[in-house]
């Protein structure tokens, strides 16, 4: 049992990192960002380029993999969602189905399909670490869990505290009345891009550390959209409850009943939760009137 | 004024269409329908690219029979519908259809190269049943793996390193449908041959993590693992057991990336199992290819392994066919080719009449030797005949 319960922390902590990037894009300017598995892929290759170009071992190449990943939301609000203003929320949502397949099809060209380890490129070794109760898990996963924690702490304590992280709160609660104020909505919608990206990103920094680095990882993105939906699209706090739930019902189907049901699983949760509760855990039934 | 311009654009496309039709009409047309990009290019690829750089030395060197290859490459991205599109499209024109794709792109395609009678070659992707005695006469496969006589090897292999005890066995494959097919067999054939085999754990594509798969097997005490699936969700497994203390052995189908893996893990306990010879030998065919491609490839040279012997068995069929070579004729001289593989397999392939798949197939072990620090192999090629 305590396997279970250590492999359910791993693999929510992964949905949690990636779901929370589906929130802060949705809470901000109300667009379903479905690019946001490619973020994971993105991620995973910026690390792979600067441990292959730049050097300078973890310490460097994963803290400028992740600031690029920023910059690219950023420069994706400003390029792409940003002249979307004022057309219809399915043309944005279309906008970032298009960014997905773009982002695919960038990566094979520069990076081809070959599989790839950037840990062993910065020379990181990946040991089992032995948890109280027997169980095992790998010092990635042991940092993936790690970084979830951090990120959402770092990102409740900045909305709760920080001005800009207030704004970005009135922005998304009571968007009339924000503007009214002067709130300057494109910069916080900027900020919100950058963020998901980082949460993107993070998780595949982690992802292709621990497992491999491949151009078809975005499939992950869909297994943590439910737990996005599953938490409450507009709830970041939904977010880590859903995608302990999620991870945790997945693992059980695999364990005790069966594995081939584990990748139906998230979609499963999700649906009930649609029948019982369709503005997930903790989102406002009001959000599901915009939707 | 407006007839004497309409004159000259038709003169102009003219001249220009004559050299094109004559060139096609003076070479040998092949298609190719090959997952270039997309979720199952990591396998297929290369393939491409070794038949690329193939052709191109061929073509430089004054073609076959005087003749040059050309070769229509169509990218069906492992989609069944853009397979059955490239398929329609390239047997306008090709006298053999060559297929590097996942196994769900050959539905479409065998139905579309039956219907237009064009001869259909596997080369990169698994080899299908109707390629195996008794062969249909339009199908041939040159790929080193073919599901069913993967199986036979690798439980005989098993058994054997198991001393003649009654091993308890774990199966994994991926949640395709010719690695379920496949496994449930050897579900079947590992009780038969006295195996203790646990239920077969199927993987689903998307998992996000192998733990919860492996800790299955190991719970259930595996002391042999056998995976035959894409290469990710075979390593995958290997290395969440590996993290979990896990202490039996594995055995898993070498696709392209089994050396750099067997490397960079540097585990004893993983066996990888093939029908094509490590670029470790450095064998004079290996070096010729790692010469050959240097520079036009986006993979390692030893990527192209699978590839490069399709490539081997095409221009031999195409050599004994002779010019002009129609699609029938090409079948006739493909059901009765003999190629020397140089050591990239441990025996030629050779086709007959109802044999498409080859007469012998050889297998070769390889894993990580400690003492050495090296990738080994676990004794010679073992021969396995088909009938």
């Amino acid at each position: 049992m305590a396997q279970v319960l250590a492999t359910t922390l791993v693999v929510a902590s992964l949905y949690a990192l990636l779901a929370a990037g589906y929130v802060l894009v949705y809470r901000a300017s109300r667009v379903l960002n479905l690019a946001q598995g490619d973020m994971l892929t993105l991620g995973g290759y910026l690390l792979f380029a600067v441990a292959a170009n730049v050097g300078g071992g973890p310490v460097l190449a994963i803290p400028v993999a992740a600031a690029l990943a920023a910059l690219t939301g950023f420069l994706i609000y400003l390029v792409l969602m940003r002249p979307m203003a004022g057309h219809p929320v399915f043309a944005a949502v279309l906008v970032t189905v298009t960014l997905g397949i773009l982002l695919r099809a960038a990566i094979v060209l520069v990076f081809t399909d070959q599989i790839r380890h950037p840990a062993q490129l910065l020379g990181l070794g990946n040991p089992p670490r032995r948890l109280p109760g027997g169980a095992v898990v790998s010092t990635f996963d042991v940092l993936t869990v790690l970084t979830a924690a951090a990120l959402f702490a770092g990102l409740f304590l900045f909305l709760r505290l920080s001005p800009l992280g207030i704004q970005m709160r009135a922005a998304g609660e009571r968007a009339l009345l924000a503007s009214q104020r002067g709130i300057d909505f494109h910069r916080l919608f900027a900020l919100a891009w950058a963020l998901a990206a980082l949460s993107g990103a993070l998780a595949g920094i982690l992802y292709s550390s621990n497992v491999r680095l491949e151009p078809s990882l975005d499939v992950l993105g869909l297994k943590a959209f439910a737990v996005a939906l599953v938490g409450g699209l507009d709830s970041l706090g939904g977010v880590i409850p859903a995608a302990i739930l999620v991870a945790l019902i997945e693992v059980l189907t695999v364990r005790y009943g069966n594995p081939l049901l584990s990748d139906v699983s998230p979609f499963l949760c999700l649906l009930a939760m649609l029948l019982v509760r369709p503005w997930g855990l903790f989102g406002t039934r009001e959000e599901l009137e915009r939707v | 004024m407006r007839r004497i311009r309409l004159g000259t654009l038709a003169v102009v496309l003219v001249t220009l269409a004559v050299p094109l039709s004559s060139s096609g009409q003076d070479a040998y047309r092949i298609g190719m329908s090959a997952a270039i990009t997309g979720r199952a290019a990591t396998g297929y690829a290369p393939t491409y690219e070794a038949y690329k750089a193939y052709f191109k030395r061929i073509n430089d060197a004054g073609g076959i029979n005087g003749r040059k290859v050309e070769i229509d490459y169509e990218d069906d991205r492992g989609e069944p519908q853009r397979a059955a599109a490239a398929a329609k499209k390239l047997a306008e024109s090709s006298v053999l259809i060559v297929n590097a794709s996942i196994s769900a792109t050959y539905k479409p395609l065998m139905t579309e190269t039956e219907a237009a009678k064009v001869p259909l070659l596997f080369g990169g992707g698994v080899c299908p049943r109707e390629a195996f005695p008794p062969a249909n006469p339009l199908i041939f496969c040159s790929t080193s793996f073919g599901s069913k006589w993967d199986i036979i090897y690798a439980l005989d292999f098993m058994k054997a390193q198991a001393g003649g005890r009654k091993a308890r066995l774990g199966l994994v494959a991926q949640d395709i449908p010719l690695a379920r097919i496949e496994l449930e067999n050897a579900e079947k054939l590992s009780k038969e041959m006295g195996f203790d085999t646990i239920p077969l754990v199927i993987v689903p594509s998307a998992a996000a993590d192998y733990t919860p798969f492996a800790q299955k097997l190991k719970d259930d005490g595996a002391e042999w693992v056998f995976a035959w699936s894409p290469w990710p969700v075979e390593i995958g497994v290997f290395e969440a057991l590996n993290r979990l203390g896990w202490k039996g052995s594995y055995l898993l189908y070498g696709h392209q990336p089994t050396q750099d893996e067997l490397a960079r893990l540097k585990t004893p306990n993983l066996y990888a199992f093939g029908g094509n010879s490590l670029f470790t030998e450095n064998l004079p065919v290996h070096q010729e290819i790692t010469s050959v491609v240097k520079g036009q490839t986006q993979h390692p040279a030893h990527y192209m392994a699978e590839g490069w012997v399709s490539a081997m068995v095409l221009e031999a069929a195409l050599r004994k066919c002779g010019w002009p070579c129609t699609r029938e004729k090409l079948a006739q001289a493909m059901a009765g080719v003999s190629v020397d593989t140089k050591g990239l397999r441990g025996g030629p392939i050779e086709w007959t009449a109802d044999n498409h798949y080859r007469k012998s197939t050889w297998y070769k072990v390889y894993h990580w030797d400690a003492g050495r620090n090296a990738i080994a192999a676990v004794g010679g090629w073992t021969k396995l005949d088909i009938k």
